[in-house]
């Protein structure tokens, strides 16, 4: 679209807080004016706080056209007449396609495919996030040309910022009549971070020029949806790895000959999560419950219950106690993927402080069953506790704290002996228990019932409301001998309504009521 | 320092004659100012004039060459009283402000000088917005117009006109001896062109050049003159005004081919017109229009025999009058019955009645016109079905599949913000003795009335929390609870708040959030802020207020007569609840006051960084903070995310086999400000939160314990690692 249009090319742009749409747009001003053309630009700024979109646009008419009186530009976005949609997010691209700016007769869409969580995503109990597959489908459907990329991750990959990205797939969408070269100029003559800027802009204009010729830059992977998934992808094959050791071989033969293929990897993760956490013993017991699940399990589905209850048992199993978390907190691989995560330099000395807060019953469940119940239930063992108690700020980096933590996480040898294995596996029992007498009932029931092993989750007492949710659910099912598949997932739902119990409490009342 | 910078775009406020001047609509409305010899500017900021508020602020070494005084006032009311320099002498000045709310609070001075009258022109340039992110209610300037007698202009909103205007306003206010409002709309604001620049005039009095003080009584507003000022108004003003529109030709016509029909619009809404009319075939880019167009960029007051002459001889006339109510509309009806003409007059039937015309809406409007009943056929490209079809070309069940999976995005509070830690401990007291009913105010900390925090019940304006909690305390079951900030404070809060609460001995308890700054409309200075040494200190690093402040809020209200007031750091969650149970609680007769204080994270941010890179490069041991959360211990429950809602906290997908929710994480925009660590001891959550110090510049000590530390616990870990093979898979 080289030669000279008879109307303005209107451009918007959405993108978050922090972004970079302010300087993204004075880029594209330059580009424009370097090119000969008049540039307006409006924006609405959200307030000073930084969770909403700003909104940009811009006009922009050939000076060569221009008459005695300069062209009237529109401060306005209109449906139906926008000849470039760019979005930070893909969401956001949402939010365009929603309101009309996207059509396919003239809209040329560059958007990023990645996700920044709205606050209701961020704090759903379980997963809230929102699958955006669903827009890029219709983003597809309904622009004239689409440039679609994970532009967050190939901004990070060059050490740059998005703004940079999103600007080098414009210049690669071909949607302006501008050569790539004065883009580029405009990004040299910032004078700042012109190197990464720089490489961030070619590689994205590389992909884009991949999209418009057609050839797929790559394929978007939208998160496995909330609560509904209890199998694996059967598409990908799963073969069993070689163990490291015999004890490893005794376990995997035992998969191999006793459980079908479908139901391979989840227990092979299971497995292995067993053993760093405990033993070769206690995976064993892993693999006799799900023999058991196994037996009554018809096969529907790939297996579905067996996977489901390997996933949640091996969770579940897998508590996290006090020796537990020490464990995890001395691992030798964490310092790494801290470092990383926080973008330390390489060599650069940084402190680790942690924020914990023991309750008296979670010291308890570590120790051995009967002086656990005692501390709890007499008053000086409980004031005894609240000596160590309480909101700690503690330096894992420190060789003290280090050995402390070393110590706590070695109480995982009398952990089949402590007061928390003794209630979790009571809780896991009846959880288990009422799955195989479901399966006689119905086997969508006893996978309905499976599935809320996914409730389980948090520390205190999260934790406490989490399991006790569970616990109740396989009451009622025992209980009520009409307990339907329906009304399991229903109260599995209104447990992760809110976490104060109300939905669910106010479910389980109703339920119980009508039977 | 407000949150933008214009420093490097006032420079161009210097241009001279024919130069060419590009920049955003804000900095042209200040170089029209000082092209037209202006005298003194003020105002208060709130969007969208906030940024001409930061122009004028960053600009004050080219207003002092210029001899331009500059005020950033109180309230607007402070402003609005500056004008008064303009009646006694030729002074030109101009005010801004927010609007509508800006309007309402200097109302008692703007009706004393409209009636006073001027001499020298007197702006005041208000900002409004009747978009769907519009902040405020929607009222217009207009009303206020009409019933004090002062001239509105709503220039076309391209730059040449936006600055033509500014000089033709204030000559419009001289020839009329009237103040005149000159209104902006939100994009109008933020709009980028050019125009071709004047050099700028100094005024003809200032520090530099006095005025001989000159004493008029029949000015002042007391009888008999006031009588007599009224009168003025309308017999002399009111004509003078006219014969200047017409004569000047502040409003334009346009003609076009299709004489039997018109358009007559505001200069505010003529851009999107114009686009419609392009859209439609009636126009071409450069506003040729094949109907009539009459543009009034003075909106108030409507020139008879323009619009008369406009009409006559048309059988239909679209008006475009964006607001409501209308006003024009019925001005117009008026006009035409009185003389008889029939001219058929559309406006709000076709348009929507409340809210902003968009460019849907207008070109909806146009169409709907054109599709008339018996109005002379007009060739146009879409009709009014085509053009609803723009809403969007997504079916019914696509709507809702996207509805599905796209999020909301409310406003919040920003990262390491200091109000999140105080809102939270106000959240846990609640549990304890609420529900509580609570006075919110303007401000950011309106945000906690919204979730995760759903604090706060009603928000009466500016500085008004605490006199709206004057009569309900008496029906309540705890003590009357009221937020205010800082600004609030400043602006009103202290006299018609604090002054007032003592007076009649309010027994409940007033919390100040003070961050140093006019945080929620950019960060502006405001009294109690300090110079940038002394600084509000009070975040997780330095938990102790260690402030000089030029002007204090805690002894303004211990002046004021209130005797219990504490200073308390909001980062300190455990102490914000013990003194928010004592104040609830005491038996102490009288108002109690909470300052909670920490420092606008934002501009604490913008502060501090910079001396953090200096502190780097200049090779001193420097530490920065942030958070982590381990992602093996997070079990995917995100408690900690429903307690505080920062934007640093979020979630990322389980890179765990077997765990299918996500984790919380934290992303690198945190701060480090410390409350995640602080709600996990007070809200008892999860042990999966580190703080991370990263150290620039390390000293010997700490190179030498970290290498201990380092290598003996790999030592460890190396045994630990060789007894591995027989614990694998």
């Amino acid at each position: 679209m080289t030669e000279s249009p008879a109307k303005t090319i209107n451009i918007i742009l959405a993108a978050l807080g922090g972004e970079g749409g302010g300087v993204f747009t004075n880029w594209l001003i330059e580009v424009a004016e370097s090119n000969g053309w008049l540039c307006q630009s409006t924006s609405l700024a959200g307030v000073a706080q930084r969770t909403g979109a700003t909104i940009y646009y811009l006009e922009l008419f050939p000076n060569d056209q221009r008459q005695s009186r300069p062209p009237v530009m529109s401060l306005f976005p209109a449906q139906g007449d926008i000849d470039i949609a760019i979005s930070s997010e893909i969401a956001e691209a949402g939010r365009m396609l929603q309101r009309g700016f996207i059509t396919p007769d003239n809209t040329t869409l560059v958007t990023s495919t990645h996700r920044v969580y709205g606050i209701t995503e961020k704090s759903d109990i379980g997963d809230g996030t929102m699958d955006a597959s669903t827009v890029l489908e219709l983003a597809a459907k309904y622009s004239q040309r689409l440039v679609s990329f994970d532009m967050s991750e190939l901004a990070k990959k060059h050490n740059s910022v998005i703004s940079s990205a999103l600007f080098g797939a414009l210049a690669g969408s071909n949607a302006l009549p501008f050569s790539v070269q004065s883009f580029k100029d405009v990004i040299v003559s910032t004078g700042k971070a012109v190197k990464t800027n720089l490489a961030a802009f070619d590689d994205s204009y590389q992909s884009a020029q991949r999209a418009v010729n057609g050839s797929p830059v790559e394929t978007y992977q939208p998160n496995q949806s909330a609560l509904t998934s209890g199998s694996v992808d059967t598409e990908a094959p799963f073969s069993l790895p070689l163990a490291t050791s015999n004890a490893g071989s005794e376990l995997l033969d035992r998969v191999r000959d006793n459980f079908p293929i479908e139901t391979h990897e989840l227990i092979y993760y299971g497995l292995q999560r067993l053993i760093e956490y405990q033993d070769f013993d206690y995976a064993n017991h892993y693999l006799d419950k799900l023999d058991e699940i196994l037996k009554i399990d018809q096969g529907q589905q790939s297996f579905d219950l067996t996977n489901a209850t390997a996933r949640y048992l091996a969770l579940w199993m897998c508590f996290e106690d006090i020796p537990r978390v020490a464990q995890l907190k001395i691992r030798a691989s964490r310092i790494g993927e801290i470092r990383q995560e926080v973008q330390a330099d390489a060599e650069q000395i940084i402190h680790i402080t942690e924020f914990f807060r023991p309750r008296p019953e979670e010291i308890c469940a570590m120790l051995p069953k009967s002086l656990g119940r005692a501390l709890l239930s007499s008053r000086l063992g409980r004031r005894f506790l609240e000596l160590f108690a309480g909101g700690k700020k503690l330096r894992t980096d420190t060789l003290a704290v280090y050995f402390a933590l070393r110590v706590l996480a070695s109480f995982r040898a009398i952990r089949r002996r402590s007061l928390g294995y003794d209630e979790e596996l009571r809780m896991i029992t009846s959880w288990l228990d009422t799955i195989k007498l479901a399966a006689a009932r119905d086997p969508q029931l006893s996978l309905e019932l499976a599935l809320c092993g996914r409730l389980v989750k948090g520390y205190g007492t999260t934790r406490q409301r989490t399991t006790e949710q569970v616990v109740s659910i396989a009451e009622y099912c025992r209980s009520f001998a009409n307990a339907s598949a329906k009304e399991i997932n229903n109260l599995r739902l209104s447990a992760i309504k809110d976490d104060a119990n109300q939905a669910f409490n106010q479910t389980l009342i109703q339920y119980r009521n009508q039977c | 320092m407000a949150e933008r910078s214009f420093t490097t775009e006032v420079l161009k406020l210097r241009a001279g004659d024919g130069e060419s001047f590009k920049g955003e609509g804000i900095l042209a409305i200040t170089k029209g100012l000082l092209q037209s010899g202006v005298a003194y500017v003020g105002g208060y900021q709130g969007s969208p004039i906030s940024h001409l508020m930061d122009v004028l602020n960053d600009a004050q070494d080219i207003l002092g060459e210029l001899g331009v005084h500059f005020e950033a006032s109180g309230s607007e009311a402070t402003a609005a009283a500056m004008l008064s320099a303009s009646i006694n002498y030729p002074l030109r000045g101009a005010v801004t402000w927010k609007s509508t709310v800006g309007t309402n609070v200097a109302s008692d001075a703007l009706s004393n000088i409209a009636s006073s009258g001027v001499i020298g022109g007197a702006l005041i340039i208000v900002g409004e917005d009747y978009g769907e992110g519009s902040s405020i209610m929607q009222e217009r300037t207009y009303a206020f117009a009409m019933k004090a007698q002062m001239w509105l202009i709503d220039p076309r909103p391209n730059l040449t006109s936006i600055v033509d205007m500014i000089e033709s306003a204030f000559q419009l206010s001289e020839a009329s001896n009237t103040p005149v409002f000159y209104m902006m709309r939100v994009r109008g604001c933020h709009v980028t062109g050019e125009f071709t620049a004047k050099d700028n005039r100094p005024p003809e009095f200032s520090s530099k050049n006095h005025v001989v003080p000159n004493r008029e009584a029949e000015k002042i507003i007391l009888p008999p003159h006031v009588y007599q000022q009224e009168q003025d108004k309308i017999s002399k003003r009111w004509p003078a005004a006219i014969d200047f529109i017409v004569d000047n030709k502040l409003n334009e016509f346009f003609p076009g081919k299709h004489k039997h029909l018109g358009i007559i619009t505001c200069g505010g809404t003529y851009n999107t017109l114009i686009r419609a009319l392009q859209r439609q075939g009636l126009s071409d880019n450069f506003g040729n229009a094949d109907i009539p167009i009459y543009v009034m960029n003075v909106a108030y007051p409507v020139v008879p025999e323009e619009v008369v002459d406009f009409c006559v001889g048309k059988s239909h006339v679209l008006l475009l009058e964006e607001g409501q109510p209308e006003y024009i509309e019925p001005a117009i009806h008026t006009l035409l019955r009185k003389r008889d003409i029939q001219t058929k007059i559309h406006g709000k039937d076709l348009f929507t009645q409340t809210g902003e015309y968009t460019a849907q809406i207008t070109l909806l409007g146009i169409t709907r016109f054109l599709e008339i009943p018996g109005l002379a056929a007009v060739s146009k490209r879409f009709s009014v079905e085509e053009v609803n079809n723009f809403n969007s070309p997504l079916s019914d069940d696509e709507h809702q599949k996207l509805l599905a999976v796209v999020p909301p995005r409310p406003s919040g509070l920003c990262t390491g913000c200091p109000e999140r830690p105080l809102f939270s401990a106000i959240k846990q007291v609640q549990k304890d003795l609420g529900p509580f009913h609570i006075s919110s105010d303007i401000g950011c900390h309106s945000f906690a009335t919204l979730a995760p925090f759903n604090l706060g019940n009603t928000i009466m304006g500016y500085g008004l929390s605490l006199a709206s909690s004057s009569s309900i305390r008496s029906a309540l079951p705890h003590k009357a609870i009221s937020i205010m900030g800082d600004g609030g404070f400043w602006h009103n809060g202290l006299s018609s708040g604090v002054v007032s609460a003592v007076f009649n001995k309010h027994d409940g308890v007033l919390i100040i959030v003070n961050n140093g700054y006019s945080a929620a409309t950019g960060g502006q200075d405001i009294p109690s802020m300090v110079e940038p040494n002394n600084i509000i200190a009070t975040t997780i690093d330095a938990p102790h207020s260690e402030r000089d402040d030029s002007v204090s809020i805690e002894l303004a209200c211990r002046g004021a007569g209130v005797e219990w007031v504490r200073t308390i750091s909001t980062y300190s969650i455990e102490l914000m609840k013990q003194t928010l149970n004592e104040a609830l609680q005491s038996s102490k007769p009288g108002l109690k006051v909470i300052i909670a204080e920490g420092e606008c994270m934002l501009n604490r941010q913008r502060r501090i960084k910079p001396l953090m890179k200096k502190s780097i490069a200049d090779g001193a041991r420097t530490l920065r903070a942030r958070f982590y959360i381990d992602s093996q211990t997070c079990t995917g429950d995100h408690a900690c995310i429903r307690l505080s809602g920062c934007p640093s906290l979020t979630i990322k997908p389980s890179s765990d086999s077997l765990r299918e929710d996500p984790v919380s994480y934290v992303d690198n925009s945190c701060v480090g400000c410390g409350v995640c660590g602080d709600n996990v001891h007070s809200a008892v959550l999860c042990p999966s939160f580190s703080k991370i110090d990263l150290i620039h510049n390390p000293n010997w000590l700490d190179k030498l314990s970290s290498s201990l530390r380092k290598n003996v616990i790999k030592l460890f870990q190396r045994y630990d690692e060789s007894r591995r093979p027989g614990q694998l898979l």
